[in-house]
């Protein structure tokens, strides 16, 4: 039972979802299985609370005013992110254990786990700056 | 879901030209919240962990911000189809400062099934097999 333990946010990111390559039938089967059920098992204890998979077609938008789109799949890409989870756990090294549980792993899965950030860095940045001008305006 | 790739954006910009662009940053974000186009939205930490190997044994540290791919936030959109998604994507006004978006659509079901339906089939069986013997003790 937690009590006072502030929890923490993180996401762990599933890339190179080419992992069923060369396994055979059951073997995806009980990989998929045990994805899914370890997905319920962290639903259930609280600890996961949502996640997906992601389709692999998609888009990417660069360039000024994203004039430049290319198209997906990703599939085939070792870095390409396949699914998340959104996790709330105790500290860090719960969420790296967590992320070793992976049943993709042994098959060449690679797990990224990132910490949640309340704010974006960048926005501080611009905050200090704002609070600096204020500052000398007001000196 | 939005993928936002290559968080240094704010490098080389004076701290008014960063004060700026965070400013339309955050109304890009007010306005679309206000159509009701966010479900969620979270900037990531430059902190993390990257594990792969069998059992997650390798393991790199952070912080992953220094590479132009990594991500650096998301955006899950509820949008009406893929279109509308790639033209969100491009009103994203970080876009002018060089990072990419990378737009995906989320998935109910893990993609693996599409390239082995039998797997998929199986699956189902095995669900529909639980619903039955679910409904026999309830008998």
């Amino acid at each position: 039972m937690s009590t006072s333990t502030a929890k923490s946010d993180y996401l762990l990111l599933f890339r190179g979802n080419v992992w069923d390559k060369g396994l055979s039938p059951a073997q995806i089967q009980k990989v998929v299985s045990d994805w899914m059920a370890w997905f319920e098992r962290l639903k259930a204890e609280g600890k996961c609370i949502g996640g997906n998979p992601l389709e692999e077609e998609g888009k990417v938008v660069s360039g000024k005013q994203g004039r430049t789109i290319a198209d997906g799949p990703f599939a085939e890409s070792k870095e390409a992110i396949g699914g998340y989870f959104y996790l709330t756990v105790a500290d860090e090294n719960e969420a790296v254990e967590i992320a070793k549980q992976c049943p993709g792993l042994e098959y060449g899965s690679v797990v990224e786990v990132r910490p949640v950030a309340e704010e974006c860095s960048i926005r501080q940045r611009a905050a200090e700056y704002s609070l600096g001008q204020l500052a000398s305006a007001t000196a | 879901m939005l993928l936002f790739r290559g968080p240094h954006w704010d490098r080389g910009l004076s701290t008014q030209e960063l004060q700026a662009a965070m400013d339309k940053v955050m109304g890009w974000f007010e306005g679309l919240n206000e159509r009701g186009k966010i479900k969620a939205a979270q900037p990531l930490s430059g902190q993390g962990r990257i594990l792969s190997g069998g059992n997650g044994n390798l393991v790199v540290d952070g912080p992953f911000a220094e590479s132009k791919e990594a991500v650096g936030g998301y955006l899950v959109l509820q949008a009406d189809n893929m279109n509308e998604a790639v033209d969100i994507a491009r009103s994203t006004p970080m876009l002018k400062y060089g990072i990419t978006v990378e737009v995906r659509p989320l998935l109910a079901e893990c993609p693996i099934f599409q390239r082995h339906p039998d797997v998929a089939q199986r699956a189902r069986d095995r669900a529909v097999r639980a619903d039955q013997l679910l409904a026999a003790a309830a008998a």
